[in-house]
């Protein structure tokens, strides 16, 4: 390989080993890189290399699974789809995602997020169940699309990192639940929105979003979490002034 | 052996003033000049009800350069919050489906943007004649 395609680059790492550090701290590690190296490559470099105790968390490596998700150079991003070759010359600075409490290096808590899209009903429940016989539930292109960007999500919490009112209410249920939420909400085929609508109102639901919007822009996949928050404010909002009819209509 | 001691990071109070913010701030901010406007336009009305000395007086003072200067701030102001509030339109609302298709976002604002300026025109032109 001619020496021009032998690059390096240095790395701040944010490192947290619960057993024996107090709080986190940068440590800078400096790598040889190519023009297609991701920076999860040059992670697990550093992990084969120099130090096999840095703990960071990847699947796929192809922008699908969602796990490898972290601060680079201050934005959250996926660590498998950020090439070492836009962030040159460096030094490039690698932290946890904001937001959520460290496990460990660059290991976050996902376990309320978890808790937050299993609340929320994420499978479609029909108005009526029919037998398998009756065949499939048709949907229109249209109606697919009503929801379909919703559907992409690959829950890697980029938009919770990017949203400062979850870090400063880590109990509200956030951008990348309220995606799913709609992608379920939105689609002709389900007729659970009433019990979805119940889980949002207040300030843990839909209201502590003031349309910051920044979630919708560290999206890797261009699901618009903000607009899934937003049009629920509608829908909430509604919801609080019609509710008395409703409970008349039901009794 | 694994020990868990998750680490939780404190958000800065002045979260808002970092770059990543800059632009949500600023949009906030300018709501601020838009009340201000509003209080301006409130003012002019009440010295029309106390008066033709009152409403004079409020003329006058609309052309001290101290006036000039507040409502280029405040049209400025103006400006960004109706440009940001009409980028954020399409966030509220449900994904438009037309002919089977979303219709951009972009669509969206543009168009509201067209119609408020329309609008600003229809009340400008109305004015002067
Ligand atoms: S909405 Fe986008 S940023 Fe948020 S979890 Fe889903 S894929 Fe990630
Ligand atoms: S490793 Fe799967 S998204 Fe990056």
């Amino acid at each position: 390989m001619a020496d021009r395609d032998r690059l390096t680059i240095e790395l701040w790492i944010l490192r947290y080993r619960p057993a024996q550090d107090e709080e986190p701290h940068f440590v800078s590690y400096t790598v040889t890189y190519t023009e297609e190296m991701s920076v999860l490559e040059a992670l697990q470099s550093i992990k084969d290399e120099q130090d096999g105790s840095l703990s960071f968390r990847w699947s796929c490596r192809m922008a699908i699974c969602g796990s490898c998700g972290m601060m680079i150079d201050g934005t959250p991003k996926l660590a498998c789809s950020t090439f070492l070759r836009d962030l040159a010359p460096g030094p490039v600075k690698i932290a946890p995602l904001e937001n959520f409490p460290i496990e460990r290096d660059l290991v976050v808590t996902v376990a309320d997020f978890v808790k937050k899209i299993e609340s929320i009903y994420p499978f479609i429940m029909p108005k009526e169940t029919k037998p398998v016989e009756a065949g499939e539930y048709l949907q229109t292109p249209a109606q697919m699309a009503a929801y379909e960007p919703f559907s992409d999500c690959i829950n890697c919490m980029l938009c919770y990192a990017a949203c400062p009112q979850f870090g400063a209410n880590p109990d509200f249920i956030g951008p990348g639940a309220m995606a799913l939420l709609q992608r379920y909400n939105g689609d002709s085929r389900d007729a659970g929105s009433r019990e979805r609508l119940d889980l949002i109102h207040g300030e843990d639901g839909v209201w502590s979003c003031t349309a910051v919007g920044l979630c919708s822009e560290a999206c890797p996949k261009l699901v618009d979490p903000a607009n899934a928050v937003n049009q629920n404010k509608t829908n909430s909002a509604f919801d609080f002034f019609l509710r008395g009819l409703r409970k008349e209509n039901h009794s | 052996m694994s020990e868990r001691r998750p680490y939780v990071r404190r958000q800065s109070r002045l979260w808002w003033a970092s770059r990543t913010y800059r632009g949500y701030t600023l949009r906030e901010l300018s709501g601020v000049g838009v009340a201000v406007y509003g209080a301006v336009l409130l003012a002019g009305l009440d010295s029309v009800r106390r008066g033709p000395d009152a409403y004079a007086a409020f003329v006058g003072w609309l052309s001290t350069p101290v006036a000039i200067v507040l409502h280029l701030v405040l049209l400025a102001a103006m400006l960004l919050h109706g440009l940001t509030w009409f980028q954020t339109l399409p966030k509220t609302m449900p994904r438009l489906i037309v002919g089977g298709q979303a219709v951009p976002q972009k669509t969206i604002t543009n168009a509201a943007i067209g119609l408020a300026m329309l609008c600003s025109l229809a009340l400008v032109i109305g004015a002067l004649s």
